[in-house]
């Protein structure tokens, strides 16, 4: 049952040359258990797009398909017009468009803020020292805490450190960002300034994934929300759309049990 | 109506603290209650039982003699004494180097560099040492600091210079040691066959892990690599076999077997050499496994992160994976290296003179007969000096890199 059926996609290829995602039809299983059961979705440049749903949903799978930190097994996935395969140099190319914020953060504990920052542009970018810390510090001072820069991760907030997740991923300057529960490991009092850079970034037009609970979030910064259960996309819509005119019965019961 | 309810805010206080006067302290901790006093009179007679015939022994009874007179054997084994000067000149690099380095990783001047220099002052006040070796150590102590000296004001940028510096000590050391060629008239060649003592033991147990260690991080990797089954299953193999072995076969092995299974116009290889052979094979194998225990305890979210800024599969392991994974097993890496350092006694079976073996030399000699117990206990005294300072050095490197910190 899901709302974009094969047709409504074949219509698109006269606009894909516009999508910066395009996702047709993917299908991904761990072990015997079907995950992902044929998700299509594609994004346009500068969109935000919130994926909501219950837990087992498969949403945080979807979006790790997105840079291959999980692998789909059916279908296809085309990243800024490249397509996802086996091929190494595919990955690695999409991995340095596509920045990604984890729910745990993930920062490299042995590394400075600083050093966490700067080690992709001057490994992968290949950038000089100098002008990967001048970025790092741009950065700093957009996410809110040039101060911490030589501090190391372990000595700073949780929120904090998911702020320097953030300029650690927006240092590769990616055309794509995924947000995957970027709020649920914080304290209640820290999820606020995680969602004020969000929404920064979603205002200097960064197409942007995120899956995420907080509803408040969704409603006003998505320019759509994508509801998933059971491992497919039950229903597509605006914010708008969603939260006053739900069509979907499981989409009903799941924002009944959440708001 | 009362109320439980805070008004004003609660003031600061002062921990608690405990002071004692030292009898309070006495009798709190061993006197009080009546258990703990017969504890202490257990103790203390059984603390004499041990220490009162020892110390008698040590200060009455033992024939001290056979160590002055046999020092140099127990410290270079037959190296020649015209050529002990090259022996010296290894330290003295050895201080400039370590020196150096210590000075570019460490900025500060904590205990740690304190007991350092202290050591050779301590040496000084070995009674059996002669002026001459005191005058050296003088020189250590003064190239030591020289060697700081330099490493201090060696730019933060330059720090590759102290691996550098590392390296180049290697090569001059082992050129010093074993000489250009036969009859040379500065550097003739000494065989290893006439390297021994503690000279030998140390040097087996450094090369040991220094080529021990890459090896072994190696292997980890190799066992870990689930994409590549073929390297996963020899590593799995080796580590395996090796660890099913004890050494002294391995021992065996290289020094008694090996010649019988080459052809026989092989030319023979050096017997230290065979044995440091064996000794850094075995060592790798536990390495490996102490290793991938550090890598193991990396979450996979470091493996991810790593990923998803664009790093490939080797810069992943060398700049995020590696440095967090050997720092968490470097208390278990340096046990393991004190290990390996005492199990080099065991070459004294199959023939070589390292410490243990020049022991054996001397208890053999009809002049020295009877002093097993002197001679051992100096050496174990030597073992045990080496040990604690490879133990005592890895607490402060823990310290220094916030092991367990995070």
């Amino acid at each position: 049952m899901t709302v974009h059926t094969p047709e409504t996609v074949q219509e698109s290829p006269s606009t894909e040359h516009e999508h910066i995602i395009v996702c047709r039809e993917v299908h991904k299983w761990f072990g015997d258990f079907h995950v992902l059961r044929g998700i299509n979705l594609n994004v346009k440049p500068q969109e935000v797009v919130v994926i909501i749903g219950p837990s087992g949903s498969g949403k945080s799978t979807f979006i790790r398909c997105i840079n291959r930190l999980e692998e789909h097994q059916r279908g296809d996935i085309i990243v800024d017009g490249i397509p996802l395969t086996h091929d190494v140099r595919n990955i690695e190319k999409i991995r340095s468009e596509v920045g990604m914020v984890f729910q745990q953060f993930n920062l490299f504990p042995h590394l400075t803020v600083m050093e966490n920052i700067t080690l992709a542009p001057i490994h992968v970018r290949k950038m000089k020292k100098e002008e990967a810390e001048a970025l790092a510090m741009e950065l700093l001072e957009r996410v809110g805490i040039p101060e911490q820069a030589h501090k190391y991760p372990g000595q700073l907030s949780g929120g904090q450190q998911q702020r320097v997740a953030i300029a650690r991923a927006l240092a590769m300057r990616p055309k794509i960002m995924l947000f995957d529960e970027p709020t649920s490991a914080l304290d209640p009092e820290m999820i606020k300034e995680v969602l004020d850079v969000m929404k920064e970034l979603a205002q200097s037009g960064m197409t942007m994934l995120v899956v995420t609970h907080e509803m408040g979030f969704a409603r006003e910064v998505a320019d759509r929300i994508v509801f998933m259960d059971g491992g497919e996309i039950v229903e597509v819509g605006t914010p708008e759309h969603f939260f006053t005119n739900p069509q979907h019965e499981r989409t009903k019961l799941f924002l009944s049990q959440i708001l | 109506m009362a109320s439980y309810v805070q008004t004003s805010q609660a003031e600061t206080l002062a921990p608690p603290t405990e002071r004692y006067t030292l009898l309070g302290w006495v009798y709190k901790h061993l006197l009080s209650p009546w258990y703990n006093l017969v504890l202490t009179l257990v103790g203390g007679l059984l603390l004499y039982a041990i220490f009162k015939p020892a110390l008698t022994w040590a200060f009455t009874g033992a024939r001290w003699a056979v160590i002055p007179a046999n020092l140099n054997l127990l410290m270079r084994g037959q190296y020649p004494a015209e050529e002990a000067w090259r022996l010296w000149a290894v330290i003295f690099l050895l201080a400039l180097a370590g020196g150096y380095n210590w000075g570019v990783w460490s900025k500060t001047v904590g205990p740690a560099l304190i007991t350092a220099f202290a050591i050779p002052w301590l040496l000084m006040l070995v009674p059996w040492f002669s002026w001459g070796t005191r005058l050296n150590l003088l020189i250590v102590e003064a190239v030591g600091l020289v060697g700081y000296a330099l490493g201090r004001i060696t730019p933060k940028q330059r720090s590759q210079w102290a691996v550098y510096a590392f390296l180049a000590y290697l090569l001059a050391m082992l050129l010093l040691l074993r000489g250009l060629q036969e009859g040379h008239p500065t550097l003739p060649m000494v065989p290893t066959r006439l390297w021994g003592g503690l000279l030998l033991s140390l040097l087996l147990a450094f090369f040991g892990i220094v080529f021990s260690f890459p090896l072994g991080v190696l292997l980890a990797l190799g066992r870990t690599a689930e994409r590549m089954p073929a390297i996963q299953t020899i590593s799995v193999l080796y580590i395996e076999f090796i660890r099913g072995v004890p050494l002294i076969s391995l021992l065996f092995m290289s020094q008694v077997m090996l010649q019988l299974f080459l052809p026989e116009d092989f030319p023979q290889i050096d017997h230290m050499l065979r044995a440091l052979a064996a000794i850094t094979l075995f060592s790798a194998a536990y390495t490996a496994e102490n290793v991938r225990g550090g890598l193991q305890s990396i979450p996979k979210g470091q493996y991810e992160a790593a990923a998803s800024v664009g790093l490939n599969g080797y810069q992943t392991m060398r700049l995020i994976i590696l440095p967090q994974a050997l720092r968490a097993v470097i208390p278990v890496l340096v046990g393991q290296f004190i290990g390996l350092f005492k199990d080099t006694s065991l070459v004294a079976l199959v023939g070589l003179f390292d410490l243990l073996g020049i022991a054996r030399v001397i208890l053999a000699n009809p002049d020295w007969l009877g002093t097993q117990r002197e001679v051992y206990v100096f050496i174990a005294f030597l073992y045990w000096i080496f040990s604690y300072l490879m133990s005592y050095s890895s607490r402060r490197v823990e310290e220094a890199l916030g092991v367990g910190k995070f």
